[in-house]
């Protein structure tokens, strides 16, 4: 089993589908919600997810085929 | 002697020690460096600060170290210029530029946060140190790690303009291209990060690093003579160095330094990656990652991971947020340059292109004070401006010539596709 943290930030429809739900459940991922914040027409996400290393990556092509915003955590460090 | 408590996160406000830690192990949240302001309060005045050498270390009791530096020990306290030219150009009345295009040693604001990081890291007991860049950072990271004779790793996307390697390949770190975008090049740094046992300034040395900007917020109010400008704008990236000078005028004030913080921080970035600005734009708080496209390229972050903070500041202090076209960009270079006398990379033409809107439409009065913050240095990004240059007048090495070519009037612009050839 691998974790993963990663940074959900959802716009326009796909905030209001139940997609964390539906990933979690095809892909057999258990998702931990660390912090959230959800406004009516965004949200973000902060994960931790535990699942196999290839459901884990179906899981988010999954979420960014949906139109999410996956990104790890850290954000971008370039500078 | 060390006046920090510790590390406490940003969002939820759990304590930990002052160890190599970055991230809230409950939340996920940031860490920050959490200081004994009583003590501050004790120990440092103004008196104090005066009879120190004039570099960012006189307010060392504000930066995160247990011991003095150990690197950087000239960076800070670059001049604030008062701008008379410039103001008088876009009819303001009292205009200042920070110029940390002077900055020491690698001519960038980076230089603050780098001394304070390869510091700290030498503390921890470090032997190496890596970043993950894409200019300023690489620069100073390999200059300074250099300084001290520390291995260094320096993470760059593999398309950087051969300019920015060679300042930073010249201290010989050990620069790694990666075949990829930037993020990609993130995502990496992040995996290498937690694998190597290396201080990676930006990652896990990351609570620590951040607060080198403060200098430059302590520079300004002292060089105001303890008051702090009405408005003042700042180039944002990750947006770490709006919200440390906004922290820095804050603890100015607890400290009794200066009255009050009656200051309006502006943000400024590039049309084309200015994911900050548009929140601040559409009142949200939440920011909607982009893929960069602009020349701006020491501002092209896309996600930036404190850009929650950057909107809270700009909020907070009743300030704005406002973008620059590359054209407008290569404009403000040239007009600082042209005014002030001072030759600034792309960022600094962002902010005063910024500014410059900022004041046009009003939202900064014309007859308050006003700095821009320049953070780095024209000679880096020559790339930017040259096709926006004129050639220059070519003579015979004699008089009549030059007095020929002096009555046809002013120097020629350069074909956009005869520039290389005419350079090189």
């Amino acid at each position: 089993m691998a974790k993963r943290v990663v940074k959900l930030t959802f716009f326009d429809e796909s905030v209001k589908k139940p997609l964390t739900f539906q990933m979690a459940k095809k892909f057999d991922i258990m998702p931990n919600i660390r912090r959230a914040k959800v406004t009516e027409t965004t949200g973000e996400l902060v994960l931790e997810l535990e699942g196999g290393e290839q459901n884990l990556d179906k899981g988010l092509a999954f979420l960014k085929k949906e139109g999410v915003i996956v990104e790890p955590l850290v954000g971008d460090i370039v500078e | 002697m060390s006046y920090v408590r510790g590390l406490k996160c940003r969002e939820c406000g759990r304590e930990y020690p002052k160890e190599v830690l970055f991230v809230c192990e409950y939340c996920f949240g940031s860490l920050e460096v959490n200081y004994d302001y009583g003590r501050i309060k004790k120990d440092l005045t103004k008196e104090v600060i005066l009879r120190r050498p004039k570099t960012m270390w006189r307010y060392k009791e504000l930066l995160p170290l247990d011991n003095d530096p150990t690197v950087g020990l000239n960076s800070g306290f670059t001049p604030l210029i008062p701008a008379n030219n410039l103001a008088k150009k876009l009819g303001v009345k009292e205009l200042y530029i920070k110029d940390d295009s002077v900055n020491h040693p690698t001519l960038s604001f980076k230089d603050r946060v780098v001394s304070v990081a390869i510091s700290k890291a030498r503390e921890f007991g470090f032997d190496t140190v890596a970043c993950a860049s894409t200019g300023n950072l690489a620069n100073s990271v390999s200059a300074q790690a250099a300084s001290v004779g520390l291995k260094s790793y320096i993470f760059i996307p593999a398309d950087l303009e051969l300019g920015k390697v060679v300042a930073s390949l010249i201290y010989s770190p050990c620069l790694v291209a990666v075949e990829g975008n930037y993020d990609e090049v993130n995502r990496l740094c992040s995996e290498i990060a937690s694998k190597y046992k290396w201080a990676f300034v930006n990652i896990n040395i990351r609570p620590y690093y951040a607060e080198g900007s403060k200098s430059m917020g302590y520079e300004i109010a002292e060089q105001l003579n303890w008051k702090l400008p009405l408005h003042i704008v700042v180039p944002s990236a990750g947006g770490s160095l709006i919200t440390k000078i906004w922290k820095s005028f804050n603890e100015l004030q607890k400290l009794g330094f200066v009255d009050s913080v009656p200051t309006k921080v502006y943000c400024a970035q590039g049309h084309g990656c200015s994911p900050i600005v548009t929140a601040i734009k559409e009142k949200t708080e939440i920011i909607k990652p982009v893929k960069p496209k602009t020349i701006a390229k020491s501002l092209a972050i896309g996600n930036p991971a404190d850009g929650y903070y950057a909107i809270d500041t700009v909020r907070k202090s009743g300030g704005y947020g406002e973008e620059a076209t590359d054209a407008e960009i290569v404009e403000a270079i040239k007009l600082l340059a042209k005014e002030e006398g001072i030759f600034t990379e792309t960022a600094g033409g962002v902010t005063l292109a910024v500014a410059k809107r900022l004041i046009e439409n009003k939202i900064i009065p014309k007859d308050e004070s006003i700095v821009l913050c320049i953070t780095g240095n024209g000679l880096k990004t020559q790339e930017a401006v040259i096709k926006a240059l004129p050639k220059p007048l070519k003579i015979r090495p004699n008089l009549a010539s030059f007095e020929e070519q002096i009555k046809n009037g002013t120097n020629q612009k350069i074909a956009d596709d005869k520039v290389i050839e005419y350079y090189i």
